[in-house]
């Protein structure tokens, strides 16, 4: 009995240590997923918009859909993805530990997290901005807002960024998991103010009307929140597969080249056609430009993709604007900041050459 | 027998009882030490190779914010502080909760076993009810029942012109120190020992002369003399401050969190409907003949209860409700779905806030262990004392 | 003198077949008795009565007008199963009703054999009536109907009722088998549990990672203590054992595990297991790691158990073992164990309740359980904002309620039945 225990644990130790060894030689993510044949991406499952499960088991919103256009562009194929739901706490091992590829979850791209989390933050897909909500008519400004009580996210930027702004000011925050009970907490009256990023206090505005309360979201944005894309640090090649993804869709977005249209862009002559006509117009928009973007002259920019992955990334996905009316904009959210840069907005994709 | 004799008799060692035990023991000490040590260096290893620090220093870093209910938000907010501010937070909750759990459990599991039929289908819904759905939905529900009745800050109202009730904080009159309090807080302390003296001094003319004692009397008698003195000497050292609404903010008194009293409200009320169980169990192991006696004696249920009943149920009932303190303390960890800021809760924003995770998590599972240690230890040594003479 | 037995009547011929009974108390005596006996009991009537029927009409209002259920009629196949791939649920139904097979068989031959040694000793067994059937499980067919009356199609209804064709028939096969078969009835179940997991596993099938809502709560409770069983036995063993190295090391472990909370071992497992882990090594996933938490953490209780158990078989059985010549393991296994295991069955249960409310821990830890379920479909684009957590939760609670009344009420029965507790 004793001498089968011991021996027991024994081989056990033998067997663990003897498999520690072996060095991999360096490859990159991007092979690994080829070989796996399915992108594992982290997500949020319980953010209006951007990350929620529906009714019937799947994952929807605008991050979400930014997983599928990767997974497109690695895979060819936009379904070919693993949603791992992750808390805020859990993101950043995840992804250095190897069991997500990347992480696409409302992540602030911060200096701090850039250093010290192990963490390379990608072009940015949505600009946000903290924001406070109130109950309408209470307060005018942040400033007015001394002796009160803040409900906010733990684990996030909000907390840091509130207690900054609240500077010299008195006041309480209250740190909540989930924003269920934090709903609760602000519509009974227990925090004078919700504060998040302001796509999220426009996605939950709504159901807080219906409830009967009346609530103004302040104009004041009191942080900047550029939310996008994250990957594993000391995988370049990986990074830019990424990047260029993300920025595939904002120049598809410039160019006027949809999800419904580029079905019919084949060849030289059927761009043409279509900037004549023009179903195809901005910035740059020639012939030859669109041709090398779509891939259609099987020119190959060596980001170790086929040349004709942005086709597969709009046609199956769509474009920025497509992604953005179909989720992001239901929740209320104007344009604002998230627009082309020849529109007043922020999004400006690097040329293909 | 000689000692050539033993040597011939021996068994050679690899049949030797005594050697096979001693190896035994040292190959389970070496292997468990062998896991243990190759799992410890597996760990440094990983953790250089992500660059993530192994040191505790993150201790020492600023955090940007407090805790909120800590009453350290005055001092530098470092995450050392910080998680003693977690620390401290789960001490009030354990402080208040296990004696409400006790005698609310007390209450309810003499309730089960009375002759009102209401009160016994009251008491046995209560405890059916609670007993087995999971503590964390009891702190939700709890939370959202909570929330729901009580005022806004703005309307807060206050019963008796006392306390303060709204849905953020409860605030109660509370003592505030003015000049010469720490003077007269020694002087209590004097107090208090006079008071045990009186006590053992009237146990002791009882025990010799068989006079009735009348020690509580005595005792509180002798306090109230030494104290009222002390205070009215020195000029009113220490008076009531009564809380006040003003705005936002309720000054003087003494303040709980409205998540405070959620989560040690719902635990109250969760554990005490074990506890219930467990004493309405030790009650009816209490042998019949005790009551049968005590009506033949002819003391009313008060009397049978306090006096020959429930002395008797305490002894086989305070091993389960040890366990059932220590669940209190360790359920108290759930108060994060609610945003209580108890030390579970403060480490894993410490731990989302980029600091390492392997020591956090280590230091949140040393001070569980030291909680629970020590409410072992104090039960432990209650029980001892009431233990009869063991049959071990 | 005569006999003083002929002085008393002789009794009539119906006392020999009705035994004596207190005479019932009509409604009046019994209000008067147990509700009006006194002032301070008229007093708490009054009371608890009026609060009674308060609350009564309360719950009824909130749950027949004032919710909407329509976020738990449509998100129902999610607090189920969480995100199953709908494509793949047929897997969910076969394994269950292979499952549903295997255990009316093994239950089925187990009464039998029960029946036939209770003949042979010459003992009555009582087998119990579907009315007894009824009061007994009357939780659990409320919530089936419950989920099927908020449930949108009809399929989950002829499921349901498939399930109970199956259960109930192959009830009735296992008596019908040899009796060397039902020896092996044990081995029965432990092939329909492989079987279980084979047919949502195989073949492109989904793995537990992706499983959630209740079919993963329950799966987790199960598997935790399987798992933790035989952990918790040889730590309990070696609490017990002479060589004092090993009672250290297993008292080390047991006291470490019972002082700090689960949720500080699943946080473990979220934030270290991974590091635990060798280079070259897969990452466990969320799910997995849970479940080494789980059953290190339940490990630990099941050996207090156990070691309750050993401590209750009389110190003369291993000693008269020993006499006789057995060797320990032997007396272990044929003497010791299974009289400690069958006084621990009531325990058990308790500890297995237990772990199933503690399952829902693992919404703190992002597994999707059925709270996390509550949360996701709160944060629908038709529902987010409303605050319908305070119907989604009483839901949940309900489930959670259920199962562990169910499974209390059943230890009881066992309790009593095996005279545990009475001397």
């Amino acid at each position: 009995m004793i001498k089968r225990l011991v021996g027991l644990v024994l081989v056990l130790a033998l067997v663990a240590a003897a498999c520690g060894g072996g060095d991999d030689e360096e490859t990159s993510l991007l092979d690994t997923i080829r070989e796996r044949g399915e992108l594992n991406c982290g997500v949020n499952d319980a953010v209006p918009g951007f990350g929620y499960v529906e009714a019937d088991g799947t994952f929807s919103g605008f991050d979400v859909q930014y997983c599928r256009a990767v997974a497109a562009a690695v895979l060819g194929d936009a379904t070919a993805v693993k949603f791992v739901p992750l808390t805020a706490a859990q993101r950043f091992t995840s992804l250095q530990s190897g069991e997500i590829d990347v992480l696409i979850r409302n992540t602030t791209a911060t200096a701090s997290r850039d250093g010290t989390e192990g963490a390379t933050f990608l072009t940015t897909t949505f600009y946000d901005g903290q924001g406070m909500m109130v109950r309408t008519g209470e307060f005018e400004s942040i400033d007015d807002m001394a002796n009160t009580t803040v409900c906010v996210l733990t684990g996030t930027t909000t907390e840091l960024n509130l207690a900054s702004r609240f500077a010299g000011i008195p006041y309480t925050a209250l740190t909540f998991e989930s924003n269920d009970p934090l709903r609760e907490a602000f519509v009974s009256g227990q925090c004078d103010g919700w504060t998040s990023d302001k796509s999220q206090l426009a996605a939950v505005k709504g159901g807080v009307e219906e409830s009967g309360v009346a609530v103004t979201i302040l104009d004041e944005t009191f942080s900047k929140e550029p939310l996008g894309p994250v990957v594993a640090d000391g995988d370049s090649t990986w990074a830019q597969v990424v990047n260029w993804v993300v920025m595939a869709t904002i120049q598809a977005e410039e160019w006027g080249i949809t999800s419904g249209n580029i079905g019919g862009l084949t060849d030289e002559a059927s761009v043409q056609a279509a900037i004549d006509s023009g179903m195809l117009s901005g910035p740059t928009a020639t012939a030859p430009n669109i041709v090398k973007f779509l891939g259609i002259d099987q020119t190959d920019p060596g980001l170790g993709l086929d040349p004709d992955f942005v086709v597969d990334v709009i046609g199956q996905v769509g474009n920025y604007g497509e992604l953005y009316e179909a989720n992001v904009a239901p929740l209320g959210l104007e344009r604002g900041q998230n627009d082309l840069w020849f529109k007043g907005g922020l999004l400006y994709s690097w040329p293909y050459r | 027998m000689t000692a050539e004799t033993r040597a011939a008799v021996r068994p050679p060692w690899w049949r030797n009882l005594r050697v096979l035990r001693a190896v035994a023991q040292i190959a389970a000490v070496l292997g468990a030490l062998a896991v243990f040590v190759f799992l410890l260096l597996t760990v440094r290893t990983n953790l250089e190779a992500k660059g993530i620090s192994t040191s505790f220093d993150f201790l020492t870093q600023p955090a940007g914010f407090t805790v909120a209910g800590s009453g350290l938000e005055r001092t530098e907010p470092i995450w050392k502080f910080i998680i003693f501010g977690g620390a401290k937070n789960t001490l009030l909750s354990i402080a208040l909760g296990l004696p409400l759990t006790t005698l609310l459990g007390l209450i309810v599991g003499v309730g089960r076993l009375s002759r009102n039929f209401l009160v016994r289908q009251a008491a046995t819904i209560y405890v059916e009810t609670l007993r087995n759905i999971p503590p964390l939905l009891v702190i939700l529900f709890t939370f959202l029942a909570l929330l729901l009745p009580l005022p806004t800050i703005q309307n807060a109202t206050t019963v008796a012109d006392l306390i303060v009730v709204s849905n953020r904080e409860i605030a109660f009159p509370s003592l505030a120190n003015q000049e010469n309090a720490a003077i007269f807080w020694l002087l209590v302390l004097v107090a208090l020992a006079a008071a045990a003296t009186v006590w053992i001094w009237r146990s002791r003319l009882f025990d010799r002369t068989g006079r009735p004692h009348h020690r509580v009397l005595w005792s509180l008698a002798t306090f109230a003399a030494i104290a009222a003195a002390a205070w009215f000497a020195l000029g009113e050292p220490v008076v009531i401050s009564k809380p006040v609404v003003d705005e936002r903010v309720i000054t003087g008194g003494f303040k709980m969190l409205a998540s405070y009293v959620t989560v040690t409200l719902a635990l109250t009320v969760y554990t005490a409907s074990h506890v219930a169980e467990i004493i309405r169990g030790s009650i009816l192991a209490v042998p019949k003949g005790q009551t049968e006696a005590s009506f033949a004696v002819g003391l009313t249920n008060f009397q049978r209860y306090r006096f020959v009943v429930l002395p008797q149920a305490a002894r086989i009932a305070i091993p389960p409700m040890i366990n059932q303190y220590l669940n209190f303390t360790k359920n108290t960890s759930l108060a994060l779905a609610v945003g209580y800021a108890e030390v579970t809760f403060v480490i894993v924003t410490v731990i989302g806030n980029a600091n390492p995770a392997p020591q956090s998590i280590a230091i949140l599972m040393v001070v569980y262990l030291v909680f629970s240690l020590t409410i072992s230890a104090i039960s432990n040594a209650v029980n001892r004392r009431l233990q009869l003479a063991s049959k071990r | 003198m005569s006999d003083p037995i002929d002085l008393m009547p002789p009794l009539p011929p119906e006392a020999e077949e009705a035994p004596w009974r207190p005479s019932k108390l009509t409604p009046r005596e019994w209000a008067r008795e147990n509700l009006f006996s006194n002032w301070w009991n008229s007093l708490l009537t009054v009371l608890f009565g009026v609060g009674f029927v308060y609350l009564g009409y309360r719950t009824l209002r909130f749950v027949f007008v004032s919710a909407d259920w329509e976020i738990v009629r449509i998100n129902l196949t999610n607090f189920m199963l969480g995100r199953f791939p709908r494509e793949e649920i047929w897997r969910v139904w076969v394994s269950a009703y292979v499952l549903i097979a295997a255990v009316g068989l093994t239950v089925g031959a187990y009464h039998q054999t029960a029946v036939e040694r209770a003949a042979e000793a010459g003992l009555p067994h009582a087998t119990p009536s579907v009315s007894d059937r009824l009061k007994r499980f009357w939780p659990a067919i409320l919530l089936i109907a419950v989920l099927l009356a908020l449930s949108e199609t009809i399929t989950p209804l002829l499921i349901v009722l498939g399930a109970f064709a199956v259960g109930i028939a192959a009830r009735f096969a296992g008596p019908l088998l040899p009796a060397s078969i039902r020896r092996w009835s044990w081995a029965i179940l432990l092939v329909g549990i492989v079987a279980w997991l084979q047919i949502l596993n195989a073949a492109g099938g989904v793995g537990w990672n992706d499983w959630g809502g209740l079919h993963l709560t329950l799966f987790m409770t199960v598997a935790g203590i399987v798992l933790a069983f035989p952990i918790g036995l040889l730590a309990a063993l070696a609490r017990r054992s002479t060589l004092p190295a090993l009672r250290i090391l297993s008292v080390t472990y047991i006291e470490f595990i019972r002082g700090v909370p689960l949720i500080t071992l699943l946080l473990m497992g979220q934030f270290m297991l991974r590091f635990f882990v060798p280079e070259g090594f897969p990452v466990p996933s969320d799910v997995t790691r849970a479940l080494i938490a789980i059953t290190l953490f339940e490990g630990a209780y099941v050996a207090e158990v156990v070691r309750g158990g050993l401590q209750a078989v009389p110190r003369g059985q291993s000693e008269a073992a020993y006499a006789v010549g057995l060797p320990t393991p032997k007396v272990m296994r044929f003497i010791v164990l299974p009289q400690a295991l069958r006084a621990v069955i009531p325990a058990m249960v308790g500890q297995f309740i237990s772990l199933f409310k503690d399952t829902s821990l693992l919404y703190i830890i992002g597994v999707l359980e059925m709270l996390s379920v509550s949360e996701a479909a709160n944060a629908q684009p038709i529902f987010q904002g409303r605050g319908l957590s305070s119907v989604t939760l009483p839901l949940v609670g309900l489930i959670y309620w259920v199962g562990s009344y169910t499974m209390s009420k059943e230890s009881r029965r066992i309790e009593r039945k095996l005279g545990v507790g009475e001397r």
